[in-house]
């Protein structure tokens, strides 16, 4: 009879005291890690526990080799370098929002529940009670990545839901300013050596060449798309007419090259060889040969990449 | 401009048609008069309505002719629809159909009963909220001989709409509490002490007590509740709901309320009805115009900063001589000058000495764009005036600027200076000896 | 000495350079005639009618400027456009183009030729085109000689590149900045080698009418003064470079200021600072030469040499401070994206919405410049060997081009006459050796003969005589000068002249000349035949008229003109249409309607405005659309006969540039799947369902399959069964292919109840009972 009472009045407390040991866990793990939780199923309920005073930012990713996903390796040390970043706030403040991630391989079913079909995703889950209450507890809000894998961004939108903004700060890039301070002094220590080379105006000649042969090949496409080298079945020439992969720069590039190269034996080289008509002879022929076969290959590249071309060359 | 137009030219035809005062939207009225009710049950409100000029037709409920609207063209002004009990009607006086016949300015004027019927579902589109079938109001004061549902009500003294001192009215029917709609017009409240209950010794009478107890939720009870209600429509089209089709009844017109004083409902009837049937609180706007504050003709746009003079001419309606009048008594009629927000906004003021005429002078706010003059007056009972001008507001000309700014002296200063030196310079040039000019072709 | 074949010796002087100019003189009319006939295909295959997006503008803006006269155009208030903000045309467009067809069309008039004005915006381009031709011809005469110029002449006449945005109907501000780019580098060159203030002063006027015609003028800006500065750190400081540069940087400045919409941006903007900074330069080093010229006492002169560098670091410090006081502006969002390739998606979704702002894959480049592309790294090499100072802008055009046209598809524009002109060096010089009929004899074997270019430095002296281009290094550019004065050391000369006296080099026998002469005419036949095909399959579409060809061949598309028309027509003059603002132009244009966004994207709140109105639901629409007076919402939806470039796919850009404004009211996750892909069928998010651009675009869309699967052709999905419904618009028209839907905004409910009870009642649905409002606060 009064057991039952006793329980009863227990109860709460219970519950109280549940919640309490919740918390103070989520903060252990949260500090012996480092400011990231690495979470497994068990913890992921624990941390989005349904009555909860606290706010969660969860990365769900997939950084095992074996799952192939380039895009979580890419954006994994963004997410790192912001939470380090959150773990420098003072004590109180910060055990108010957590960073957390969750691996694929540690938590599938979380994946399977939320119906995640793709990784990198970042869920951030507010507060259902406590001041920082919000309307749609129940509703985790999915980060935005249309503005890239940079750390910027990230703190900068997550800091509208933390209790106060991430004291975010973009790290000072030693190696890049390292070798450019590097490079300036060994070019002012060999400025004396390398003069020849950069008065000759052949050294100028080169350089120009490249960039213009690099630049009229999609170069500039690859990197503001970030098209990867290949694609993932190993097929170099992207299908579609305004699309490329990188390897197609290369080869395109080179065939530029060795195309403009020929004609220049031809206009420069083959006049000087006055020595022996014969070998002139037999150059000149190569030559014309290379470029034609050069140019027919290119046109047949061409045919690949848009269908509907009707001419075509030799091959 | 156009709406205003056509109500001159149906004035006009008021004026051809008969010699007495009406409406001011056309005199032809459909009574709509179920079966149960007959017309001389009614004659004093008829009559009445046919002295002023109006001609009626009469129909039952579910007879199809005469129809109400033909080719999208509404055949009569104004209907009387007398059939608070019937349950079906023909296919023109559905709920949709009402309300397409109003979308076409014609006035309504329908009475309610305890029953319901599509009516009364009607009636909830209008925001009226009528209590559960069968619960008529009733009141048990002030002591009297009549059954409770036959309730006397003090008609207000305040309301434009009905004459001062028409003495109180019987009536019996059913209350209709005010959604929170702008539109609604109430024209009669219920008594304070009254109450919506189910007849048969009023049972209900303690489920009302125990709701006020509870504090109000769903009370049909007070004078909160109207029980004769109107409504205009946004295009000003006027619609009257009466809680009790009795009220329009001979009975109650000779009904005294007590000894020797004849009740007001003849004359409330006819007020009711003159109001529902655009006979007074009727305004239009005539004209409206703008120029410069010191030309005459309207420029198609004007510049940044001008001042700029609106002027709108209002007139109304006056029934005794059928017809219009400018009107000067509009006391809080205001312009708006709008781009998305409103850029200015000032009274428009009666212009002595013009009659009907309203003008405001202000200066045009320093930002180019497509404004508007917006003249927008929506007050309980009369005609809504709306009046929308698009004028555009432009920057000044290229030679609009002031030319010479004391500011740019510097700058005239080194232009200035600048030349001369130049033709100083070239002068020297040319004079310099031969030897000179040669030795500096040579250096190049 | 022997010759490969015989030539007649019998000719007088007089009647080879006559043949000579005739020959030139017909091979020239025939450029122009094929650079003008192959941009009709358009108007062959469709019709006389104007192309596009912003040609419908500027056409429109021509017709005023024809009928009211200059001063009207120039004063120009458009009330229609930017409902109702307004657009001031006047000082917001470059008015050169307008302005050259005004001038045309008058003077037509005027010699009572009555042609209507559409025919001459329409045939503007191709005319220009011709010049264009003769203008690259005189820069590549400058360059190489008059050969090479014919030969850049009939490549720029035909090639793709530059036709893609001059054929007859694309009446916009390239149609003539192209020319006037070309010209005014020839008329800098010019100056550049005459050291004649007359020519630097053409040079500025022509500057001045390309400000006017194109925004792209800052190419100019800022590519005279890279090649000035490069010269000065060459050590090859001149006083035809003073000269030349000063007048054309005095007087072009002034003049382009005097253009409206330009105002003082040559002053106070970043893009400017560079020309203004080589002026300062220029300044300075003249200086220091005058007084060394004068003085001659070394530490005097290094004194002078500090004070002249610590004018220029003075100099530049004060620009870059005021840059940061805010009196010189940061370089404008466009332009700076050009170098932060980032900077356009983040900051600007305006501008990385257009499909001409993006990165240009390979393909593009071989469609527009075929077998230019792999020629022009050789010409670039050519210019090398004889590095004149003319050649140096060549080799800076075609580095600053060739990123450029890497960063943006539009830019392909500006690459295309350099990669002629050095294209046509590359092969001229190809043709020269080798129709050079002159063998050389066999000669005893020399050490020095073998290696390419190095035993040239022998007949360096006779070449400083020959051309004034390249004197000795002056000390003036310093250091730097030190550095780089190695690539003075002057070209040898290939000119036949230098090489006729002992012949060192040549070509022996005919069939080596044939084999590669033929494989020349070979490929240039190739070209031609590429050309016309690009030209007439892929450059030759108004965009306004589609075409499909399908079995019974070519079917017209003709749903746009079909839906203004109706517009026009059927809807008051007053009735303002809300579009996405790719369309605003040809609404403005065809249907002679007020607009809330165009084309001329100037106000991103207005049309952030608009792309909120699309992406979010009815009822919060509705009061922005009452708000702007909006009467018809236009939509292209291509899901019926898959027309890729509709609404729909363009919606993510709404939602963006939405959200870049309103971030907490519309974001763009909402409008994917959980999954995180972008679907219009059963899986779409509730958000991209509710949205009035799905419901407009996808309304009564399964009726018309009549109970059948509905499918989306563009997307290649399966809709709903059941389509959205709309309750505060209304079908207004569907053109026949469903390509432009028209929807009229409800007015409100006379009753005053929400449209969507006003629907439901019409329906004749039953409204539950309410109960009358709560007067009192409840007791407890």
């Amino acid at each position: 009879m009064l057991l039952p009472l006793l329980a009863l009045f227990a109860l709460p407390a219970a519950i109280f005291a549940a919640k309490e040991s919740t918390h103070d866990s989520l903060v252990k793990l949260a500090a012996q890690s480092g400011g990231i939780i690495k979470l497994n199923a068990q913890t992921y309920d624990l941390l989005t526990s349904p009555t909860r005073d606290w706010s969660a930012s969860i990365q769900f990713t997939a950084l095992d080799k074996r799952r192939r996903c380039s895009p979580c390796r890419e954006f994994d040390p963004a997410w790192t370098a912001v939470a380090k970043a959150w773990s420098t706030v003072p004590k109180e403040t910060r055990d108010n929002h957590f960073f957390a991630t969750l691996d694929f391989d540690d938590g599938t079913t979380v994946f399977q529940k939320l119906g995640l079909q793709s990784a990198p995703v970042v869920l951030i889950f507010h507060p259902s009670e406590g001041s920082r209450r919000s309307a749609n507890a129940q509703t985790p809000t999915t980060y935005d990545f249309s503005s890239g894998f940079d750390a910027e961004p990230l703190a900068e939108q997550l800091s509208s839901f933390t209790p106060i903004p991430i004291p975010y700060r973009a790290p000072v890039n030693w190696a890049l300013w390292g070798t450019v301070g590097t490079l300036a002094l060994v070019f002012g220590l060999t400025i004396r050596f390398l003069a020849p080379i950069f008065r000759s105006r052949w050294t100028w000649a080169a350089l120009t060449t490249i960039i213009s042969l690099v630049m009229t090949s999609g170069y500039m496409f690859t990197r503001i798309r970030g098209t990867p080298m290949t694609a993932a079945d190993g097929s170099w020439i992207a299908p579609g007419f305004q699309n490329q992969y990188g390897q197609e720069t290369t080869v395109v590039a080179s065939i530029y090259g060795l195309l403009s190269a020929s004609f220049l034996m031809l206009t420069l080289v083959a006049p000087l060889q006055s020595g022996s008509p014969n070998r002139q002879r037999t150059q000149i022929y190569l030559w014309s040969g290379v470029i034609m076969l050069l140019f027919s290959v290119l046109v047949s590249l061409f045919r690949v990449k848009n269908r509907g071309y009707p001419f075509k060359l030799i091959l | 401009m156009l709406r205003s137009f056509g109500a001159l030219c149906l004035s006009l035809l008021g004026l051809a048609a008969l010699t007495q005062a009406g409406s001011s939207s056309g005199n032809s009225v459909l009574v709509v008069l179920q079966p149960s009710l007959k017309r001389d049950a009614f004659s004093l409100f008829f009559d009445g309505l046919e002295k002023k000029g109006y001609s009626l037709t009469f129909r039952a409920p579910k007879d199809d002719t005469p129809v109400i609207i033909e080719h999208d063209v509404p055949l009569f002004d104004h209907i009387i629809l007398f059939a608070p009990d019937t349950k079906s009607f023909a296919k023109d006086i559905s709920p949709q159909a009402l309300v397409n016949v109003l979308n076409h300015k014609t006035n309504l004027l329908i009475a309610l009963s305890p029953k319901q019927t599509p009516l009364s579902l009607l009636a909830a589109e209008f925001s009226l909220i009528l209590p559960p079938p069968g619960m008529p109001l009733l009141s048990h004061f002030p002591p009297r001989d009549t059954a409770p549902t036959v309730i006397p009500i003090t008609v207000p003294a305040d309301n434009a709409v009905l004459t001062p001192g028409t003495p109180p009215v019987w009536f019996s029917g059913v209350p209709q509490a005010l959604g929170a709609n702008p539109l609604l017009v109430p024209l009669l409240r219920a008594p304070p002490e009254s109450f919506a209950a189910d007849t048969d010794k009023d049972a209900g009478a303690e489920a009302v007590v125990d709701a006020a107890e509870k504090g109000g939720e769903g009370l049909w009870a007070g004078s909160a509740l109207g029980v004769v209600t109107g409504f205009q429509t946004r295009d000003s089209a006027r619609v009257v709901w009466a809680g009790g089709v009795e009220l329009f009844g001979d009975e109650f017109a000779k009904k005294e309320i007590e000894k020797g004083v004849k009740s007001g409902n003849t004359q409330f009837a006819l007020d009711t009805a003159a109001w529902a049937f655009q006979e007074n609180l009727v305004l239009r706007i005539d004209k409206t115009g703008h120029h410069l504050a010191n030309e005459t003709t309207p420029r198609e746009h004007y510049t940044i900063n001008d001042l700029i003079v609106y002027d709108i001419a209002i007139s109304k309606y006056n029934a005794a001589e059928d017809a219009w009048a400018p009107y000067s008594g509009l006391t809080d009629l205001q312009l708006d000058f709008t781009m998305l927000d409103p850029h200015v906004r000032t009274a428009l003021v009666p212009v002595a000495g013009a009659p009907g005429i309203y003008s405001a002078t202000f200066r045009a706010p320093d930002r180019h764009g497509v404004f508007k003059f917006v003249v927008d007056y929506k007050r309980r009972g009369w005609t809504f005036l709306h009046s929308s001008t698009t004028v555009p507001v432009i920057p000044p000309r290229h030679d609009g600027y002031p030319r010479f700014l004391s500011a740019a002296w510097p700058y005239y200063a080194g232009a200035i200076s600048t030349s001369v030196g130049f033709l100083l310079f070239s002068a020297l040039w040319l004079a310099g000896d031969d030897r000179e000019t040669k030795k500096t072709k040579k250096t190049e | 000495m022997p010759r490969a074949y015989p030539l007649p010796t019998d000719l007088s002087p007089a009647t080879v350079t006559n043949t000579k100019s005739l020959v030139r003189i017909v091979a020239f009319a025939l450029i122009s005639g094929a650079a003008i006939a192959s941009r009709l295909f358009a108007v062959i295959n469709f019709e006389s009618i104007i192309h596009e997006f912003d040609p419908w503008f500027n056409y429109r803006a021509t017709r005023v400027l024809a009928s009211k006269g200059f001063y009207e155009f120039w004063n120009w208030f458009d009330p229609t456009a930017w409902y109702p903000l307004g657009r001031v045309v006047g000082g917001t467009i470059y008015p050169g183009l307008m302005a050259t067809s005004g001038v045309i069309y008058n003077f037509l008039q005027a010699i009572h030729i009555p042609v209507d004005i559409r025919n001459i915006c329409v045939m503007l381009a191709p005319g220009f085109s011709a010049l264009t031709a003769w203008s690259t011809y005189m820069f590549t005469k400058e360059m190489k000689d008059e050969s090479a110029g014919l030969l850049a002449a009939a490549f720029i006449g035909i090639v793709p590149g530059y036709i893609s945005r001059s054929v007859a109907g694309s009446y916009d501000n390239e149609a003539i900045a192209i020319f006037l780019l070309m010209f005014t580098f020839f008329l800098w060159i010019k100056a550049l080698k005459q050291g004649s203030a007359l020519f630097g002063t053409l040079a500025a006027v022509f500057y001045f009418y390309m400000v006017a015609a194109w925004g792209g003028y800052a190419f100019i800006t800022n590519m005279i003064p890279l090649h000035a500065l490069a010269l000065l750190l060459m050590g090859r400081f001149t006083n035809r470079l003073y000269v030349a540069y000063s007048s054309w940087y005095a007087i072009g400045t002034l003049a382009s200021m005097q253009v409206p919409f330009v105002g003082f941006q040559p002053v106070r903007t970043s893009e400017h600072m560079g020309a203004l900074g080589v002026f300062g330069l220029l300044q300075i080093v003249a200086f220091v030469q005058l007084v060394r010229s004068h003085v001659s006492s070394k530490q005097f002169n290094n004194l002078l040499f500090a004070l002249a560098v610590g004018a220029g670091v003075v100099g530049t410090v004060a620009i870059v401070g005021l840059t940061y006081m805010g009196w010189i502006a940061p370089w404008t969002g466009r332009f700076y994206s050009l170098w932060d390739t980032g900077y356009a998606k983040k900051y600007i979704p305006i501008i990385a919405s257009v499909s001409e702002h993006q990165p240009t894959a390979w393909p593009s480049f071989f469609m527009d410049l075929h077998f230019l592309i792999f020629l022009f790294p050789a010409g670039v090499v050519l210019c090398f060997r004889e590095l004149r100072d003319e050649h140096i802008f060549v080799i800076i055009y075609a580095l600053v081009g060739s990123y450029f046209a890497g960063v943006m598809v539009r830019l392909m524009l500006t690459l295309t006459p350099v990669v002629c002109i050095s294209a046509a060096i590359a092969l001229s010089t190809v043709l020269d050796t080798y129709i050079d009929p002159s063998e050389p004899d066999l000669p005893v074997p020399e050490a020095d003969e073998t290696s390419g270019p190095s035993e040239t430095t022998t007949d360096a002296p006779k070449k400083t005589k020959k051309d004034k281009t390249a004197p000795p290094p002056t000390s003036s550019g310093a250091s730097v000068t030190e550095l780089l004065s190695g690539m003075v050391v002057t070209p040898p000369s290939t000119s036949k002249k230098g090489a006729a006296k002992e012949k060192k080099t040549g070509i022996f026998g005919t069939d080596t000349r044939l084999a590669v002469i033929l494989n020349a005419i070979g490929m240039l036949m190739f070209f031609v035949v590429h050309c016309t095909w690009v030209t007439s399959n892929a450059y030759s579409s108004p965009s306004v008229v589609l075409a499909s060809h399908n079995a019974d061949g070519l079917q017209l598309i003709d749903d746009f003109r079909e839906a203004y028309y109706w517009l026009r027509q059927n809807t008051p003059e007053t009735a303002v249409v809300m579009s996405w603002w790719d369309y605003g132009y040809q609404i403005a244009g065809m249907a002679d309607r007020p607009t809330l966004v165009d084309n001329n994207t100037w106000n991103n709140t207005h049309i952030a405005t608009v792309g909120k109105a699309m992406s979010s639901s009815e009822e919060v629409a509705y009061p922005i659309l009452r708000k702007h007076d909006v009467d018809y919402v236009l939509v292209i939806f291509g899901g019926l006969i898959g027309y890729s470039g509709d609404d729909i796919n363009k919606f993510l850009w709404m939602v963006r540039i939405a959200q870049g404004v309103w971030p907490d009211e519309i974001q763009e996750p909402k409008y994917f799947t959980p999954s995180g892909d972008y679907r219009v069928d059963e899986q779409a998010s509730p958000a991209m369902r509710n949205s009035l651009m799905y419901k407009m675009s996808y309304y009564r869309f399964h009726e018309l399959f009549g109970g059948g699967q509905a499918t989306d052709r563009v997307r290649n999905q399966v809709m709903p069964k059941t389509g959205p419904t709309l309750d505060y618009l209304e079908e207004a028209f569907t053109s026949e292919n469903w390509i432009v839907r028209i929807y009229q905004v409800k007015k409100e409910d006379p009753l005053g109840r929400d449209l969507k009870t006003a629907n439901a009642f019409d329906q004749g649905k039953k409204r539950k009972r309410t109960r009358p409002p709560v007067r009192r606060r409840s007791a407890a």
